[in-house]
């Protein structure tokens, strides 16, 4: 089976703070990490070449030094990596980036499968890969957190909605997307290590794809950020203090005055 | 009666009757100092009483240190600031002044993001920020498992974790120290400064008594240690008091060394078919030329026992490994850069596959998210032996692990490897073996399944402690003798340097107030 | 490259274009208009200028009358005869835009025999309720109910297409947005039009929820946007409302390539969270596993459902169907107690919209303070065991 599993290099969302004077990310010192959702994609595709055979060939789009996290990915069981990178396609929305990946896909050409991760945690957007996957009119099922059979024909996945599981299959090829706790990813293995030195990653500009440039980047972008601000609550906190058991006593009468208990209710 | 200082409502403060060893104690009074000013109008308030103090930190330690049997407790939790940095050019070297109940969590997250609260810091720390901001990364190495751990608890008992190996344990990052005595009167010592030399120690107090003592020196064992005041007959005071386990003083701030990070870290993870393949392995690592930083054991029971319960959690799938390689080695490379990690990674690989280790089931951690996530793996060892006791706990009450915590010198550790495993299989009795094989340290833990078990352990235990006393090793490498193992203190040393000991306790301490119940008994 | 030219012929340097540039990309210089770098091209100026001094020349192939989109539509979900919560939420905020734009809402409802529940969406605010119906439709699919909705959008010409940000709709909306090469912004939690420059803003959480993005579609119809249950306000239904019902039979040609089999009712999701009033939710400062049993029990006590930050999911204490945050379930209860959460933007933008929170950590500095109207610095489990005694003493 030919897997092309599409990975981001993201900020570490859990580490970046906010500039409060020009209401922008600070991002330096802020570590830059795989994709948590996409690691899950690459362990899934891994797992299944590993039963059907094939190849694991990974996607991404981004600046030169995303070749570091991609060949810690080959050391963990892909193939091969390829990675878009030119300046034309910085600034994209989910958009433009969803029509950079089909060009991408499009040139690696032979695929059966597309496992992309549930959302980035920076954009949280979850819209590249069923964007993805109606360009490239293929069907897609999103939020997978099993796949129950496999053959090159089709999937039979279970998948996570709001308030229930659903068993899905599907044609191939397809796209799906991951849920965390799909699988545990392996850390690379040290023959993995050595055997990606020897790797090369292969790097696209937009010229190599054929990328019609009125469709990447920030051109080729339906949205753009007005503006960013920092979150702001407008509460003043009542703190209670006291023993444990006063301040029991007065967030219960607080929750009587608010209405949440019925009053009648006195603690001592 | 709660805006005294010293607290007499008791039954409120519980929890701290106890720190993690679960035994119970007990009090009648505690105090909450946030400065030196307030420790010392505490030990005013007392000095009349003399009664017993005890001291506590975070109360995250194993042997009963931090538990009070009666009297007064003085919790340190509330001097928890960062309160300075200096720069010492002839050294090269940068020192984070800090007060005792700073968390080394908040320590290790502070000196990462170079990130302090400064408002209260001298013009001379702000400089010295200035510069660290602008050369390379440091970082503190004591890791001990526990990072909510506070300085001052590391500083009583010498905390050591996996880096100690490479770098030593907490003494060796100490500068200098100021201490309170149960008298109120205070020490200042510093690296260099004040010594110990021909076993005569002289210092100064700051209420101007002048101490000048001839000391009994002792043998220490050779080994990575934790048991007993360390005491040579020519070394810097400042090293008596790191790990005397607040027998002899109260800290009230620490200097402590950071010293340059790494370039290139590399964890690796490698599965053994046979121990003695494994012993082998980590025997060849050590005579590396360029050692790794830590050298950590797992035998097959701790394996198991985290294969069995891999479902808790997100931990690394240790289930696809092939159960084959029962034995597992876990190595940390510090290299300057890069290439210098690769070649490191090399001459290791070649040790692991001549061993009989397999490089396809060798796990290589690069990323720091990969690195948290092998920590992770590592402490979930002791984390699930902690669960399986609870569980067994609650139908047998008076249950509890068995952990030993001894080292021994190099030239034993096959043997006394040989010795834990046939103690425990003649026996039949469930165990895990982890530890920091490095320094010829391991855990045994010994998980009872009923009291008849637990006698059997307790026993074993003991027969072991005084096999280890004879080889010339400790019975705590890291974690101290707080009040539990004292019988094992005096398995190790001889009834002078006992004595020695005792006489070092009452230059500080004469009425034996501080810690009463620790080391000595 | 697209351009944007001033005709300083027909400039009078009114000044008119600065007050309605989204992006202050424009100055006066010499009494003419002079357009910068920040200039994205998004055309308010080109429409406000009275004297038609500003043009944008487009490339081929790429431009959109977009004066020809009018109306503000609404993806009306539903399963099984029921609509979706927060189809009718949308709607309230559907009519709120659609006045201020002088336009009018309507519903799309594609289900199997769905026309009884069109009468229900012209009560909440539909002037149009578009009707696809069929056997074929009866379960949700994203390529068939995608492919109606865009032959749908084809024909009609909606200028903004809003939908529930539940599994269906963010799986949905993407296919839609980039089969008609549109812009789509998840998860918005405001929704308005902009005073000056009438355009569309969007509103959402990025970064984890560390910073708030506005986001605008200025060159593409329809302007989508999903958002998600809870955070729009249900309006008051009319049920003499009038509007009209319009059956739409688009032609399709494809077959779905993805058939759902089966559907699973998890019985351990329990109280819902998503319907939840209350919420108990439990962090790391409940120090230990087997504290949750308290947080359940005060749950019980206020009826109210489990919830739980990441990082006790991620320590295996409780399940991930539980965890509340960014990456989890975003809620809006009436009652949302923290019992030894930090309060990390993760977290919080998560359930900040609940109306009223009770925070617990024994950190006096913990961000959760900050959101909270009643605040208690202390250990998590001792005050929830001391809560359920006060509570059942009473």
């Amino acid at each position: 089976m030919n897997i092309v599993v599409c990975v981001k290099q993201v900020p570490d969302t859990s580490e970046v703070k906010l500039d409060k004077k020009t209401n922008t990310i600070i991002r330096e010192g802020v570590e830059s990490i795989i994709n948590p959702y996409d690691s899950y994609a690459l362990e899934e595709g891994v797992r299944l070449k590993e039963k059907l055979g094939g190849k694991v060939s990974l996607l991404s789009m981004g600046i030169p030094a995303v070749k570091g996290m991609l060949k810690e990915a080959m050391a963990a069981g892909a193939d091969e990596a390829f990675l878009l990178s030119d300046r034309r396609f910085a600034g994209a929305d989910s958009l433009a980036t969803a029509y950079s990946l089909y060009l991408g896909v499009k040139k690696i050409k032979a695929y059966d499968l597309i496992i992309c991760g549930k959302q980035a945690i920076d954009g949280d957007t979850a819209q590249v890969g069923p964007s993805l996957a109606q360009k490239l009119g293929i069907p897609h099922v999103s939020y997978v957190i099993s796949i129950l059979e496999a053959s090159p024909k089709k999937l039979k996945v279970k998948r996570l909605v709001d308030d229930a599981y659903e068993i899905i299959e599907v044609e191939l090829p397809a796209l799906i997307t991951v849920e965390k706790g799909i699988n545990i990813p392996r850390f690379p293995s040290i023959e993995g290590f050595f055997r990606s030195e020897a790797e090369e990653v292969t790097i696209w500009g937009a010229d190599d794809v054929k990328a019609d440039m009125k469709h990447i980047g920030l051109e080729g972008s339906a949205t753009w950020v007005l503006r960013t601000f920092a979150p702001s609550y407008e509460k003043s906190v009542n703190m209670i203090g006291g023993s444990p058991k006063e301040q029991a006593r007065e967030a219960i009468a607080a929750l009587v005055d608010a209405g949440f208990i019925e009053s009648g209710r006195e603690g001592e | 009666m709660s805006n005294d200082i010293i607290r007499y409502d008791i039954e409120e403060y519980v929890e701290y009757m106890r720190d993690e060893s679960r035994i119970m104690g007990k009090a009648d009074s505690i105090s909450f100092p946030k400065n030196e000013a307030e420790l010392k109008r505490v030990l005013e308030k007392l000095a009349e009483s003399k009664e017993a103090i005890t001291i506590q930190g975070a109360r995250t330690g194993l042997t009963g240190g931090a538990v009070p049997m009666q009297g007064h407790v003085i919790n340190l939790s509330n001097m928890n600031g960062i309160t300075g940095l200096r720069y010492d050019g002839d050294k090269d070297c940068y020192f984070l002044r800090v007060e005792p109940g700073v968390l080394l969590s908040e320590v290790n997250t502070a000196i990462s993001k170079l990130e302090f609260d400064t408002s209260a810091w001298s013009a001379e720390s702000l400089e010295a920020l200035k510069l660290l901001k602008a050369s390379k990364s440091r970082f503190f190495s004591p890791d001990p498992t526990e990072t909510s751990a506070t300085i001052g608890g590391m500083i009583s008992c010498n905390a050591s974790g996996a880096k100690s190996f490479k770098y030593g344990a907490t003494r060796n990052h100490i500068e200098s120290l100021r201490i309170v005595l149960a008298d109120g009167d205070t020490i200042s010592l510093k690296r260099g400064r004040e010594r110990i030399d021909g076993g005569i120690l002289r210092l100064t107090t700051q209420g101007g008594r002048e101490i000048c003592e001839k000391l009994d020196v002792y043998n220490m064992p050779h080994v990575k240690n934790a048991s007993g005041y360390y005491l040579e007959s020519d070394m810097d005071a400042v090293d008596l008091f790191v790990g005397s386990e607040g027998t002899l003083g109260i800290t009230v701030e620490a200097e402590i060394k950071l010293i340059p990070k790494p370039g290139c870290i590399y964890g690796v993870m490698a599965f053994f078919p046979d121990q003695e393949k494994a012993i082998d392995f980590v025997e060849s690592a050590k005579a590396l030329e360029s050692k790794p930083a830590a050298i950590e054991f797992f035998n097959c029971m701790a394996l198991e026992l985290i294969r069995a319960n891999m479902y808790r959690g997100h931990l690394p799938d240790i289930q696809r490994v092939d159960p084959v390689y029962h034995t597992g080695i876990y190595a940390e490379l510090h290299a300057t850069d890069e290439d210098a990690g690769k070649g490191m990674l090399k001459a290791l690989s070649a040790l692991i596959e001549g061993c009989g280790g397999n490089l396809a089931e060798a796990w290589l951690s690069i990323s720091k998210h990969d690195m948290e996530r092998l920590k992770e793996f590592r402490h979930a060892v002791p984390e699930f032996v902690n669960s399986i006791i609870d569980e067994r706990r609650k139908g047998e009450p008076t249950l509890t692990k068995l952990g030993t915590d001894m080292a021994v010198p190099n030239g034993f550790l096959r043997t006394v490897m040989r010795m834990y495993d046939e103690g425990i299989q003649n026996a039949g009795l469930e165990s895990v073996i982890f530890g920091h094989i490095g320094d010829n340290h391991l855990h045994v833990n010994i998980l009872p399944r009923n009291m008849g078990e637990y006698d059997t352990g307790k026993k074993l235990y003991g027969e072991w402690a005084q096999a280890v006393a004879e080889m010339g090793g400790t019975v705590s490498a890291e974690h101290g003798i707080g009040k539990f193992k004292v019988a094992m203190l005096r398995k190790m040393y001889s009834q002078a340097a006992l004595d020695s000991m005792m006489k070092i306790k009452k230059i500080f301490d004469p009425d034996n107030r501080l810690n009463r119940g620790n080391l000595f008994g | 490259m697209a351009k944007i030219l001033v005709f300083d012929e027909k400039c009078v340097g009114c000044g008119k274009c600065i007050n309605v540039c989204p992006f202050n990309a424009i100055t006066l210089e010499n009494k003419k208009a002079v357009i910068g770098d920040a200039c994205v091209m998004c055309g308010a100026c080109e429409r406000n200028c009275p004297f038609g001094a500003i043009k944008i020349e487009r490339m081929q192939g790429y431009e959109q009358d977009i004066s020809l989109y009018k109306g503000v539509w609404v993806f009306a979900e539903q399963r099984g005869g029921e609509t979706a919560g927060v189809a009718f939420e949308l709607l309230g905020a559907a009519r709120k835009l659609a006045d201020r734009l002088g336009e009018s809402v309507a519903a799309v409802l594609i289900g199997d025999v769905v026309s009884e529940q069109a009468k229900e969406l012209i009560a909440y605010g539909a002037d149009v309720v578009y009707v696809i119906e069929g056997n074929d439709y009866e379960n949700f699919s994203d390529e068939l109910y995608a492919d109606a909705c865009i032959k749908l959008i084809e024909g009609h010409k909606p200028s903004i297409f809003l939908l529930g940000a539940t599994a269906y709709g963010r799986s949905l909306a993407p296919r839609i947005s980039s089969s008609l090469e549109t812009g789509l912004t998840a998860d918005c939690t405001v929704l308005e039009i902009d005073r000056e420059s009438g355009m569309f803003v969007q509103t959402r959480p990025a970064f984890g929820g560390n910073i708030m993005a506005s986001i605008v579609c200025p060159a593409r119809r329809p302007q989508m946007a999903t958002v998600r249950p809870r955070v729009m306000k249900k309006p008051e239904p009319d049920f003499g409302r009038i509007g009209s019902i319009v059956k739409f039979a688009p032609v399709i040609e494809m077959s779905p390539k993805a058939k759902l089999l089966e559907r699973i009712q998890e019985e351990s999701f329990g109280v819902s969270l998503a319907d939840a009033e209350v919420i108990v939710a439990a962090g790391r400062g409940i120090s230990d596993q087997k504290n949750l049993a308290l947080v359940e029990e005060l749950a019980r006590l206020l009826n109210g459902a489990v919830g739980a930050s990441r990082p006790i999911v991620d320590e295996g204490w409780i399940d991930h169907s539980h965890q509340v945050g960014q990456t989890g379930r975003t809620v809006a209860p009436k009652l949302y107690i923290a019992a030894g959460i930090s309060g990390a933007v993760q977290h919080v933008a998560g359930m900040s919209s609940a109306d009223f929170i009770v925070a617990i950590n024994r950190d006096k500095d913990a961000p959760i303070f900050k959101i909270a109207n009643v605040g208690i610095v202390g250990d998590a489990a001792e005050i929830i065991r001391e809560l359920i005694a006060q509570l059942k003493s009473s």
